[in-house]
């Protein structure tokens, strides 16, 4: 939307320049971002107890408790898949948002991925990095990729698409802060930096540049979201007079 | 020299079509912390808009709680277009400012 460029009106002062920061405050709200990486971290950190719980009973022998944390994992999964693909978890999400943004209210720089073949081919190419890492995980079990390589190996997959998903959806500087680290861990791994988790700890080699590097480019568009919006409302309430005072709406 | 459109002129609703051209949606909540200005205020200034065909309003319920959204429209953001050309014509003639 829009046709004025802002970087046509850079003189410090000019009105013009509220166009900027309101793009730039509208593009780097995080907080949604925030609220579906809590809602995940959850739900998978869910699994991962009761997958450890079913393994342990499982080597205890203790059978009744095998079907309970089985129960559990199931349950977990399939709240995880539902939150995920159906419309009440979008809902969910966006009432929380709103909740957390309280009297801020509501502003959006829209992607234009909303068109129906755009989100088309998106939710394509989710599924294929779901399948990918389905691939990467079958590679582990038959010996074919070893454990510490899954990142590069979903780095691969994960980069490219992340950038395409940053470019579609038009988001801030701040969601490239995620490939990028992403890619740059991969590369180290790859050259063989000792920053790979011991073996009773390998579920993190994935989980913390997926989920520790999203949130760092979250918590980084958040902060910057809190300065863009510092900035709009000083451009936009100078020359204003204050609420309350007997400004009519009249010319 | 084109006269500048009197709707736009006006301080708040110059802002509220400026930070309109900057996104694609706003909440009336949004402009209203956004600004400082009273809610009757932003109301009546969001009315004009929307009579002079600036602005479109999407009201909705969130629950039970009313939610109004506006946009610029494409004749607003013309408008807009042409306002900030004639005021950039008048700097240029360093006509001083009102």
């Amino acid at each position: 939307m829009g046709g004025m460029s802002s970087t046509q009106y850079p003189e410090a002062g000019d009105p013009r320049q509220i166009v900027r920061w309101a793009r730039r405050y509208a593009k780097s709200r995080t907080i949604s971002f925030m609220v579906q990486w809590l809602l995940m971290v959850c739900l998978l950190l869910g699994i991962w107890i009761a997958a450890s719980l079913t393994h342990t009973a499982y080597l205890a022998h203790n059978y009744g408790l095998v079907t309970a944390s089985a129960a559990a994992m199931s349950l977990f999964a399939l709240v995880l898949v539902w939150f995920s693909v159906s419309r009440w978890g979008g809902e969910f999400i966006w009432r929380i948002t709103m909740w957390l943004y309280g009297e801020e209210g509501y502003v959006e720089y829209t992607s234009n991925a909303r068109g129906a073949s755009a989100q088309w081919w998106l939710t394509v190419l989710g599924a294929g990095m779901v399948i990918y890492h389905l691939l990467g995980a079958l590679l582990i079990t038959f010996g074919s990729l070893a454990i510490e390589h899954m990142q590069p190996f979903s780095a691969c997959y994960m980069v490219p698409f992340l950038v395409v998903l940053i470019l579609v959806q038009r988001l801030g500087f701040w969601a490239w802060i995620w490939p990028v680290l992403y890619a740059m861990h991969a590369v180290l791994v790859a050259v063989g930096a000792p920053i790979v988790f011991p073996r009773h700890l390998e579920l993190l080699n994935m989980a913390l540049p997926v989920f520790g590097y999203g949130l760092v480019a979250i918590l980084v568009g958040h902060a910057y979201s809190r300065f863009a919006l510092w900035r709009l409302k000083r451009l936009t309430r100078s020359g204003l007079p204050p609420a309350g005072t007997a400004q009519q709406a009249g010319e | 020299m084109n006269e500048l459109d009197r709707t736009i002129h006006e301080p708040a609703r110059l802002r509220v079509l400026t930070i309109l051209s900057g996104v694609d949606v706003a909440d009336f909540n949004f402009l209203l912390s956004t600004l400082g200005l009273t809610k009757g205020n932003l109301s009546s200034h969001m009315d004009k808009l929307e009579k002079a065909g600036y602005v479109e309003i999407v009201k909705s319920f969130s629950g039970r709680m009313p939610h109004t959204e506006f946009r610029l429209t494409p004749q607003g953001q013309e408008a807009l277009e042409a306002y900030w050309r004639d005021l950039d014509a008048i700097r240029a003639m360093q006509v001083p400012k009102e």
